[in-house]
């Protein structure tokens, strides 16, 4: 998209071969689009396997439909399909993977990675990353460790089906019938996330460190826009978290390879061949959840931070007005971290914990809810009294404050022990989790595609296909996912890969704890299965927009658009090699918005104030700093 | 930061000083572990000696970062970024080991997933929840 | 363009970027060492089965420790000196570092190898506990003889061809069975060639796969078809070739695509044709168990029967004459013992045939019975009694360790273990009484394992318990081991031993209905090595980052120091950072994995 952002304002820089410039770049703007573009082709790939898995749901006993199976060689729908339906196995395997592409190949590289690596060194006024290379090697790292994980569908082995969350001790006994076991795809699987976690630790080492280190003149932390300090909080969340994982993962991977015992206890057998398996045991399956977990509720974080943060930049904007409570924010955001280390027990309420760890976590997990409250509610009264401009990025931002709301709240049952027994591992979880992952943090993602487009490629998006995309997707999202809320309810366990059917044969009269049968919920599962075709369908104006606008959409007349006020709007447009063409200085905060003693409705952070003006705040003056050698 | 010449003449003589240390702290923890007038607690190994090894190797690693990775002077962020890892890992080990011996109990018999009864043949274990003695 | 403090400090925060990053990088390394010191822990504590404490050689890990405490001075000397601007100096320091990383390197790999190299295996028997003592050792060799039965060879022509390590399964081969959607099973067949020898593996029976077309045609029946010339992928009697199970795997996927896609074509039909039968509410899919929907299916049944090519998924091989196959018994799905007619490989290889007498054969130097204690005292009963009744020490021993029987020497009819044990109790007295004056008492280690330095001190004294209650009141039995260089790695079985060069370890055949688990003192033994092997493999590779990064600048730091030999220093306290913090962690492992 901004490919050709080199030629003007960095004359000083000498022509870089192109694959140089669109491959192997250092330039933190090529490597944003570089995820954007690889996290976008992930997000369609887990999205098509979820449709498939959805088909196997809703119509259990037929054939996959042409405009599904097209797509699959005619030696692999012999291998993974039964006449064309899916099986359970392969229900499996695409369940594993949908959710292991969705979290740690597409939403976290999209939002973390492209929208933080494009904007953030922008709005801090830094010519680049800290650290270029680095930059470079961390995308490289993450698109070997995707491609990986994703070239075991096409082994014999199929690609991993232990569930997203990998765990023990299928996981480490799993596809153990290949000799070569890095051939299999729950080793690769495994294989591939060492690398993301590289990846990752590359990534957020840099983001700290640039955050810390590159900041313009006069930009001091309570100056900082909102969106630096949720990547700042997500930079260290990815830090710390991940290596715990990266740990069990080397230990999961020398159970599967030379066969250690980590996770595996003792007196296993394999139903298959009715023998005792030939491992020492004693391991313990829980210490890879307990490991897995560490990192698994901090991501959270990390996939909802920087849909915030898009958020947060996206309303101040087109309400004219400043972000409500932006300092209790910060704050809320910095706790939220914290917190969010300290309460991921509560993915495992139904693993034997006691009652009084299970009240520990209960606690935290609560507490955790005051700060997303905070963040939540201020972005709310940011809109009251605003002259709202209704700009595409301004309605999917709008759409994200209720549709992340109804997740967040239908979150607080799983916080209790005594509901989450009986709404674990049912569909209210899945609903719950969809309801914050999809029109939560990708409808954040998509206002930030919208709102950033303009100053990535100097076209604005096309105003009609963007309307055509939203509103369809809102009802689908909704008719997706509400109906798991209450199929969950109904007890509807979330491995079924027929639907529950298998389940009525067996107990239509059971009535669950809420009164509820699964066999009255069940017709829901065609609504739902229409609802994410109709879906996929209307991603098709936005792919389309994205296109066009490239080469047909409104020109921009300025580099600042939006009208806005923070410091990236102060590039050219798009931003060349260096991002600056002068040297950026920070005067006041980054949402000054309708300002009476100030003439236009908006005051840039990078605008001199007038010299016959009093000093806007006499008490930091912006810095003198020793410059690089 | 020890950043004049004068400064760094200083610290040579410091390290070289904290080495010795080392060396002869690692020295004790072996002792304490192979002779036998220096074992404590009972015969063999047990809690009283794990404990003063770990302590010895503890005051040996705080040797390490207040002066060869000069943490005893050095910028707050730093403190801040590296108490962080710390207090997080110790987090990590804490409440786990936590959870761990916090096992469901119903009357006088505990339940959790460490011991599985080895004592009879496979197929007749069932899963997991075995008794634990 | 240029980024701002890679040399200088920023004035606000007091630091240049590298410095911030590897402060941060230290941090995560913290939490993910914490994630593995966690996984130690929990392992540990929570270990059904004794924990194999002090278990290791200290000798090499205490050098190692000397070591990167060495070259944790020397790489903060090296900065100093860049500090100062002395580049010779900063040399020497830098390249003794370097030597100390790979110092340690080298004793690592010693470590490793002798690991790898021994061999343990837990007995499985009758009894209250299923027998479980625990033999260590290292492992004989076998080859096999004219009628293709195992026989044992010594150690030094462990390189011959043939020659396998003495805890192979044997099986007299005569079919094998090979299931066609496997393609990983290369390696395998790729053995079973190098071993057939002069045994020819000829396929059982024609390989058959009716042609496409000619199925449509729909001129001949079905005999006629499969008969056809055309329909021949391999003859009767081909040799087996991974190139010829390639073809046969190709041929099989391609009709098994074939007849997937009729199957599915029909069922997509007759879901059009109930649709348009019955409506959307009749044919919803959860309710397709109707009769009618039944019916059509059995018709489509009959018609797809037809129209199907049905290629067999697995081929035979007939092996001619039937030779012996030696196969690693971590290949074998299931266990087998002598008597069983077949054997099945990980990839559902069958191997049909007789499994031939193939006991495990190991020189012994170590004797375990914690487990079976354990397992004893969780069932209430004696320990010592249970022992007493383990395989290990009440099977007939054909072989005591001597040759050389004087005439009328008084022959018991104790193998040579029970020996070793009831001079183990006679120490053990001596032991109780000596710590009993301490008001200590022996540990369960000093009691139910019997250690190679005492094998070797009972062997001395004749197994005469007497002697060995006499010799133990004198000086300990036990060898710390600490400043013995010879036995760095544990119990060395190709040199002599310094203090008793004529002794041999005791040899051991187990039969293999008692060879429970088994493996070399690898991961896979149990959870202390593996966590010591991952830990400290993790801990190996800092070493060899650290050191490359590093020799990088001892190399090709001499451009970066003539341009700004600031910048240099910078980089050199990061990287000594990163080394110290090297150090940090193997200050805590050592004592954790070698001492406790």
């Amino acid at each position: 998209m901004s490919m050709d952002a080199h030629d003007h304002h960095d004359d000083h820089h000498h022509v870089l071969p192109w694959w140089k410039k669109y491959f192997f770049s250092t330039d933190h703007k090529t490597i944003g689009i570089q995820y954007g573009l690889a996290a976008g082709a992930f997000l369609l790939f887990g999205f098509f396997l979820m449709i498939v898995m959805r088909w196997s749901i809703a119509y259990p006993h037929e054939p996959l439909p042409g405009y599904m199976s097209w797509i699959f060689t005619d030696g692999w729908k012999a291998r993974w399909l039964d006449d064309g339906k899916v099986t359970g196995e392969t229900y499996n395997m695409f369940g594993a993977m949908h959710g292991t592409i969705m979290v740690f190949l597409g939403v976290v590289p999209l939002g973390f990675a492209a929208f933080g690596n494009y904007v953030t060194p922008l709005q801090i006024g830094a010519p680049d990353m800290a650290f270029p290379k680095l930059n470079m090697a961390s995308f490289w790292v993450y698109l070997a460790g995707g491609l990986v994980m994703c070239a075991s569908f096409f082994m014999e082995s199929g690609a991993a089906k232990s569930g997203w969350t990998n765990y023990s001790p299928l996981a480490g006994y799993a596809d153990k019938q290949i000799v070569n076991q890095f051939l299999a795809g729950q080793t690769q699987w495994l294989i591939g996330l060492v690398l993301l976690i590289t990846s990752s630790l590359l990534g957020s080492v840099n983001f700290v460190t640039t955050i810390i280190q590159l900041r313009a003149k006069g930009l001091t932390w309570m100056r900082l826009p909102f969106f630096v300090w949720a990547m700042l909080v997500t930079g260290f969340l990815l830090l710390l978290a991940f290596p715990p994982l990266e740990a069990a993962g080397i230990m999961q991977l020398m159970d599967r390879v030379v066969g250690s015992s980590f996770f595996m206890p003792s007196g296993l057998y394999s139903a298959s061949s009715g023998a005792a398996m030939d491992l020492s045991g004693s391991g313990s399956p829980l210490l890879f959840q307990h490991l897995f977990w560490f990192l698994g509720h901090p991501e959270v974080y990390v996939l909802l931070l920087p849909a915030i943060a898009c958020v947060a930049e996206i309303i101040p904007c087109n309400t004219r007005k400043p972000l409500w409570g932006y300092k209790p924010m910060v704050w809320a955001v910095i706790v939220l971290g914290f917190l969010s280390f300290i309460v991921w027990a509560h993915h495992m309420y139904l693993t034997g914990m006691g009652p009084v760890i299970s009240t520990f976590f209960q606690t935290t997990t609560v507490l955790i809810s005051v700060p997303s409250v905070i963040l939540l509610t201020s972005m709310i009264i940011s809109l009251w009294g605003g002259s709202i401009r209704f700009t595409m990025p301004m309605i999917w931002a709008a759409a994200f404050l209720p549709m992340f709301g109804i997740g967040g709240l239908t979150g607080l049952p799983l916080a209790f022990n005594l509901a989450d027994l009986h709404l674990h591992d049912t569909y209210y979880v899945i609903g719950h989790f969809h309801y914050v992952v999809a029109p939560g943090i990708l409808f954040g993602l998509f206002a930030g595609v919208y709102h950033w487009y303009p100053k990535m490629t100097g076209r604005f998006m096309d105003n009609f296909l963007g309307h055509l995309h939203f509103w369809p997707s809102l009802v689908c999202m909704n008719l997706l996912f509400f109906p798991m809320l209450t199929q969950g309810m109904a007890g509807f366990h979330r491995r079924w890969y027929n639907g529950g059917e298998g389940y009525i044969e067996k107990g239509a009269e059971g009535v669950n704890v809420f009164g509820l049968t699964v066999a009255e919920k069940i017709s829901l599962n065609e609504v739902m299965t229409g609802a994410a075709i109709a879906l996929a369908v209307f991603q098709l104006p936005f792919l389309v927009n994205m296109f066009i606008s490239y080469f047909w959409g409104k020109k921009v007349t300025s580099d600042n658009p939006w009208d806005a006020t923070t410091l990236e709007w102060a590039t050219p447009t798009p931003p060349g090699h260096g991002n600056f063409t002068f040297e950026p200085a920070i005067y006041r905060g980054p949402y000054e918005y309708s300002r009476p003693d100030h003439d236009s409705d908006f005051f840039p952070q990078w605008e001199e104030p007038k010299r016959d003006a009093p000093a806007e705040t006499p008490e930091v003056k912006p810095e003198k700093e020793t410059t690089g050698a | 930061m020890a950043d004049s010449i004068e400064e760094v003449k200083k610290a040579k003589k410091l390290y070289m000083f904290i080495g010795t240390l080392l060396f002869f702290f690692t020295v004790i923890t072996v002792m304490v572990a192979t002779v036998e007038w220096l074992d404590f607690g009972d015969h063999g190994f047990d809690g009283v000696d794990a404990t003063i090894g770990l302590c010895i190797a503890a005051f040996k690693a705080s040797l390490v970062m207040l002066i060869f990775m000069h943490l005893n002077h050095e910028r707050p962020l730093i403190y801040f970024v590296y108490i962080l890892g710390l207090v997080m890992a110790f987090f990590c080990m804490w409440l786990i080991g936590w959870s761990k011996s916090d096992p469901i109990q119903f009357g006088n018999e505990t339940y959790s997933d460490g011991f599985y009864d080895l004592s009879k043949p496979a197929t007749e274990v069932h899963g997991h929840g075995a008794k634990e003695n | 363009m240029e980024i701002p403090f890679i040399v200088n400090a920023r004035k606000d925060t007091g630091l240049f970027n590298s410095k911030v990053g590897i402060w941060l990088f230290l941090a995560s390394e913290v939490t993910l060492f914490g994630g593995l010191f966690s996984g130690y822990l929990f392992l540990r504590l929570y270990a059904d089965y004794p924990w194999p404490e002090r278990a290791l050689p200290v000798l090499p890990g205490l050098i190692n420790t000397f070591v990167l405490i060495g070259s944790s001075v020397t790489v903060v000397f090296a900065w100093a000196a860049l500090k100062m601007r002395e580049w010779r100096k900063f040399q020497i320091y830098m390249a003794i570092t370097l030597v100390c990383a790979a110092l340690f390197m080298v004793l690592k790999g010693i470590e490793y190898s002798a690991k790898f190299g021994h061999q343990a295996v837990r007995i499985q028997g009758g009894g209250p506990v299923q027998d479980n003592a625990i033999v260590e050792g290292h492992l004989h060799y076998a080859k096999l003889n004219k009628e293709g039965l195992m026989e044992e060879v010594d150690e030094e022509s462990k390189n011959d061809e043939g020659v396998f390590k003495a805890n192979r399964v044997l099986v007299k081969a005569s079919e094998l069975t090979f299931v066609l959607t496997r393609p990983s099973h290369e390696a395998y067949v790729e053995e079973i060639l190098k071993q057939a020898g002069d045994s020819k593996i000829t396929l059982a029976e024609n390989y058959q796969v009716i042609d496409k077309d000619e199925l449509r045609a729909g001129e001949m029946n079905r005999d006629q078809l499969v008969n056809n010339e055309s329909a021949l992928v391999a003859e009767k009697g081909s040799e087996l070739s991974i190139d010829l199970l390639d073809e046969l795997e190709d041929a099989f996927l391609e009709a098994r695509s074939h007849d997937r896609k009729v199957r599915t074509e029909f069922l997509a039909a007759s879901w059009d044709w109930i649709r348009n039968e019955k409506g959307e509410e009749e044919a919803s899919t959860y309710v397709v168990e109707k009769e009618i929907w039944k019916e059509r299916r059995s018709e489509d049944a009959e018609k797809i029967k037809v129209l199907t090519l049905r290629a067999p998924s697995e081929v035979t091989f007939k092996v001619d004459p039937p030779f012996t196959l030696v196969l690693e018994p971590s290949d074998l799905v299931k266990k087998v013992n002598v008597g069983d007619l077949s054997a099945k490989l990980r990839d559902d290889t069958l191997v049909t045939g007789d499994v031939l007498p193939s006991p495990m054969i190991m020189g012994v130097d170590a004797l375990d019975f914690r487990t079976t204690a354990q397992r004893a005292e969780a069932e209430g009963l004696d320990p010592l009694p249970v022992i007493e009744g383990t395989w290990l020490l009440t099977h007939k021993g054909h072989h005591d360790g001597r040759d050389d029987h004087a005439e009328g020497e008084d022959l018991d009819d104790r193998n040579e273990f029970k020996k070793i044990w009831d001079c183990h109790m006679a120490w053990l007295d001596v032991e109780k009484a000596r710590l009993a004056e301490k008001d200590r008492e022996p540990t369960a280690n000093d009691k139910f394992r019997v250690n190679w330095d005492q094998i070797l001190a009972y062997q001395s004294l004749d197994y005469d318990p007497v002697k060995v209650k006499v010799a133990s009141k004198e000086k300990s039995l036990k060898r710390t081991g600490l400043f013995d260089l010879n036995a760095m790695a544990g119990a060395n079985h190709k040199t002599p031993d310094k203090e008793f060069p004529d002794l041999h370890f005791p040899h051991l055949e187990i039969p293999r209905a008692n060879v429970g688990f088994e493996s070399s003192f690898t991961p896979k033994w149990n959870t202390y090595y593996a966590i010591y092997f991952t830990i400290t493999g993790l801990h190996g590779l800092h070493v060899i980052g650290g050191a490359l990064v590093l020799g990088y600048y001892l190399f090709f730091g001499r451009k970066m120091y003539e341009s700004n030999p600031e910048w240099l220093a910078n980089r050199v306290e990061v990287g000594g950072l990163f080394w110290h913090f090297v150090d940090l962690v193997w200050i805590f492992l050592f004592p954790i994995l070698y001492l406790m």
